[in-house]
């Protein structure tokens, strides 16, 4: 059997009653572009956070690139470049110092990180604000800083957590191709994302979480397969979501009740 | 087609902000960590409580005295007190008020008018303004008491006179808070300091010199201090006791001005930040770069004996205190301060004739005292890092990197501190003995280090975000105040113990064995803690991030 960048085994976490995240099974082979997708609150974030050392499970484990993460989780993060919810940025320095700090966080020498942090910033177009400090960054600028932090020592696994949010088409663009990029050459990209478009778009697999449970994960032809019994078939990914996460009954609000804005 | 909802008073906008804080704070109490906090909190305000109602006790005794035995002028010193400490306090030890979260309440159809108001009304929400306004209660009671029909009159003037100084120190906050929120201005800042710690130096011997003129210069321009606020309060109040009318309507008259022209002034301010005042350090778009991005790294590494990890961090905390203003304050007043009591104080200084201190004595109070500010923020060293600390969970690296690199740069700073202040005091004071000399120096690594090792402890169990290079509002969490305070007087009471016993046992150089011992117990410990400590912050991260990203 071959070794998975991501693999759970009942992974739990609650927060007093709740459980956010319920006995998830992932299985994500190397070079995957993983899009995880679920409605708000359906534990998205918590998963993430999980995988990349940010929150411990409850119960439960898991092996990025076949090592255990409770075990050697030193080791694993070597591997692995993230860009968390709200971006994880220190907001004082400037772009240029925030990619050195993390380079030399990551263990690279500081040849390579000033020859990285050059071509990163050139790249995502950051290199004209020198002297400007994170905090005066537009958030597109704070994410695209993210990203380039998050791959400047060359990740095996790229988690990403709404990645393209407040990011502008042009930068989007670039940053798409980027990732297309990494896949083939071998990185694994874990991402999660509202805009269904983009996630139908770039990742050849999904997985889709629904109150804290994994209720479905293969490949998007796969997941077709399901929902209209038939391959081949020109079901959109915004038609699998709605038909695997509506199915529980939830009743949708009804606009009449808000007549008073209409 | 939206609804136009009529416009809400200020007083209803003002109840809402309230109930809003109230709310807040009461939702907060569900977490055990808020909870520890307010806690903490009010173990150290029973304590700031007993210092306020011992001086209120004061004041009230001087109010009492001073009218009762009819020696009215003197009440101005009274005022002058308060003002002094009212004003004076929040920039050596506090910041100013509470946080006034305007860009919050701007969302809302906020009047300018309840900005103002609110604003105001936050300013008397902190500790300099609260024992102000006890203490001039406390002369309000002293007063009545000798003279019943003084109280109209002194009413009118303690609002007045309350008024004038929540409004002076909310202006004052907001000036130092733009001007250190620049680096241009910083640096200015910074040079200024430099510039008066330098020229006292030379304060003595022009005193010595000029001391006749200078005070005599000083006498003929002390009439004019009776035209200031505090002095108006006490000729106010002594006029109405005299009987004078014209006295006090002048006096009263007076300070209605300056509490208009620093209402004007307050009000321009806060109608800055009303229409959106920025303060950020690079608000302006930013013109295409001249130099290349990143500055090249090609000198030696002055790091190298470091791991990348702990020099990463290193690195960045020196950008950061280099860009937060409140801290560079707290840094430059150590200094300063031992600079200036060395020349009071001390008993080798010529002005003193040899009455003052000992130089004995004299050292290893000035290391406790400089230790006891310096030290202080290392019991919630993250305050500062807001989502940045998720990085040090994201990334390859142990957490006791992370604590050696923060120590480090403390301990850079504080080794800095101390070499210019035992340089100072060796210059001003003279040397002490030699015993002194190496008990004061073991104890200083002793406390230092033993501090550090409960500090580190503290920044991950009592975490608590502080804003980068604000003034207002900055608080620590109310169990990290009380764990530095124990720890603190602990450290202190036992190198006071032990170098009193040095006298009492007549053994010269017990002390500074006792220290040596305990400095060696203490660096062993220290990093015997470094992974126990390590493994805490990784259990408690969730608690951590989830502070400091809020």
């Amino acid at each position: 059997m071959p070794e998975m960048a991501i693999q759970t085994q009942k992974l739990t976490r609650t927060f007093g009653a709740l459980t956010a995240v319920d006995s998830v099974d992932l299985q994500v082979t190397p070079g995957q572009f993983f899009g995880f997708l679920g409605p708000n609150g359906a534990g998205k974030s918590t998963t993430i956070k999980i995988l990349t050392g940010l929150l411990a499970p409850t119960s439960g484990s898991m092996q990025l690139l076949g090592v255990d993460f409770a075990a050697k989780p030193v080791e694993v993060k070597r591997q692995i470049g993230v860009v968390p919810e709200g971006m994880g940025l220190f907001e004082r320095l400037t772009g240029s110092e925030y990619l050195k700090f993390v380079g030399r966080m990551y263990g690279l020498d500081r040849a390579t990180t000033q020859r990285r942090s050059e071509e990163l910033l050139d790249f995502m177009q950051l290199a004209d604000r020198p002297k400007t400090m994170i905090a005066d960054y537009s958030h597109g600028m704070q994410k695209k800083l993210a990203l380039a932090a998050a791959v400047i020592h060359g990740p095996r696994i790229l988690f990403l957590d709404e990645p393209f949010e407040g990011v502008d088409a042009l930068a989007a663009g670039a940053l798409k191709a980027l990732l297309a990029r990494m896949t083939e050459r071998g990185t694994t990209i874990f991402l999660t994302s509202h805009v269904l478009e983009i996630v139908e778009r770039l990742c050849s697999h999904v997985g889709i979480i629904h109150k804290g449970r994994l209720v479905a994960q293969g490949s998007i032809e796969e997941l077709r397969a399901g929902i209209s019994g038939e391959a081949g078939t020109k079901t959109t990914l915004e038609q699998i979501f709605l038909s695997i996460v509506g199915q529980d009954g939830t009743e949708r609000p009804q606009l009449e009740e808000l007549s008073w804005l209409m | 087609m939206a609804d136009v909802m009529p416009s809400v008073s200020i007083s209803e906008q003002i109840r809402l902000v309230a109930a809003l804080r109230w709310r807040i704070l009461r939702n907060s109490l569900r977490k055990k960590n808020n909870r520890l906090d307010l806690i903490g909190l009010i173990f150290t305000g029973v304590f700031a409580s007993v210092l306020v109602v011992g001086l209120s006790f004061a004041f009230y005794a001087g109010a009492y005295a001073f009218i009762s035995q009819g020696r009215l002028e003197w009440m101005s010193l009274l005022f002058w007190g308060i003002f002094l400490f009212w004003q004076l306090f929040p920039v050596f030890v506090a910041g100013f008020g509470a946080n006034f979260e305007f860009r919050t309440l701007l969302r809302f159809p906020l009047s300018l008018r309840a900005f103002y108001v609110i604003g105001l009304a936050y300013g008397l929400a902190d500790f300099s303004s609260l024992a102000s306004v006890s203490w001039l209660l406390a002369m309000t009671a002293g007063a009545t008491v000798a003279k019943p029909g003084v109280l109209p009159a002194m009413l009118l003037i303690v609002a007045i006179f309350l008024l004038l100084n929540v409004t002076i120190e909310r202006l004052v906050g907001s000036w130092l808070e733009r001007l250190l929120a620049r680096r241009r201005t910083r640096e200015l800042f910074l040079g200024l300091f430099v510039l008066s710690m330098i020229s006292l130096n030379f304060l003595s011997p022009l005193m010595q010199r000029y001391g006749a003129s200078l005070r005599s210069a000083f006498l003929r321009l002390l009439p004019y201090f009776v035209w200031l606020p505090p002095s108006l309060a006490g000729r106010a109040l002594a006029a109405v006791i005299r009987l004078e009318p014209a006295g006090f309507l002048l006096s009263a008259a007076l300070l209605l001005v300056y509490l208009v022209l620093f209402t004007a002034l307050l009000w321009r301010r806060f109608a800055a930040q009303y229409r959106g005042e920025e303060l950020s350090e690079t608000a302006a778009p930013a013109r295409a770069a001249a130099r290349p991005a990143t500055a090249k790294d090609d000198g030696p590494d002055r790091l190298s004996l470091l791991s990348p990890q702990v020099a990463a961090i290193v690195r960045k905390e020196f950008h950061y205190l280099t860009r937060n203003g409140f801290a560079y304050l707290t840094l430059l007043m150590p200094p300063l301060l031992i600079l200036i009591f060395s020349m009071n104080f001390a008993g080798r200084h010529p002005t003193v004739g040899g009455k003052g201190v000992s130089a004995e004595m004299f050292f290893p109070g000035m290391m406790a005292y400089l230790i006891l500010i310096l030290m202080a923020p290392a019991y919630n060293s993250f305050a500062y890092e807001g989502r940045g600390i998720q990085t040090y969970f994201t990334a390859p690296v142990r957490f006791r990197d992370v604590f050696l690199g923060k120590n480090l740069m403390l301990i850079s700073i504080l080794w800095l501190e101390i070499t210019l202040s035992l340089g100072m005091l060796t210059w001003r004071v003279g040397l002490p003995s030699a015993h002194m000399l190496v008990a004061t120096c073991a104890a200083i690594i002793f406390t230092v280090v033993g501090q550090l090792t409960i500090a580190n402890w503290s920044s991950i169990t009592f975490p608590r975000r502080m804003e980068f290079g604000q003034m207002r509002g900055q608080r620590q969490s109310g169990m990290a105040v009380l764990v530095a305070f124990g720890s603190q007087i602990l450290m202190g009471g036992i190198s006071a113990v032990i170098l009193f016993t040095g006298n009492w046992t007549g053994n010269p150089w017990l002390p500074a064995e006792a220290f040596v011992f305990l400095a060696a117990v203490a660096v062993g410990g220290y990093f015997a803690s470094l992974d126990a400590l390590s493994q805490l912050a990784e259990t408690r991260k969730e608690i951590l991030i989830e502070a400091l990203c809020r």
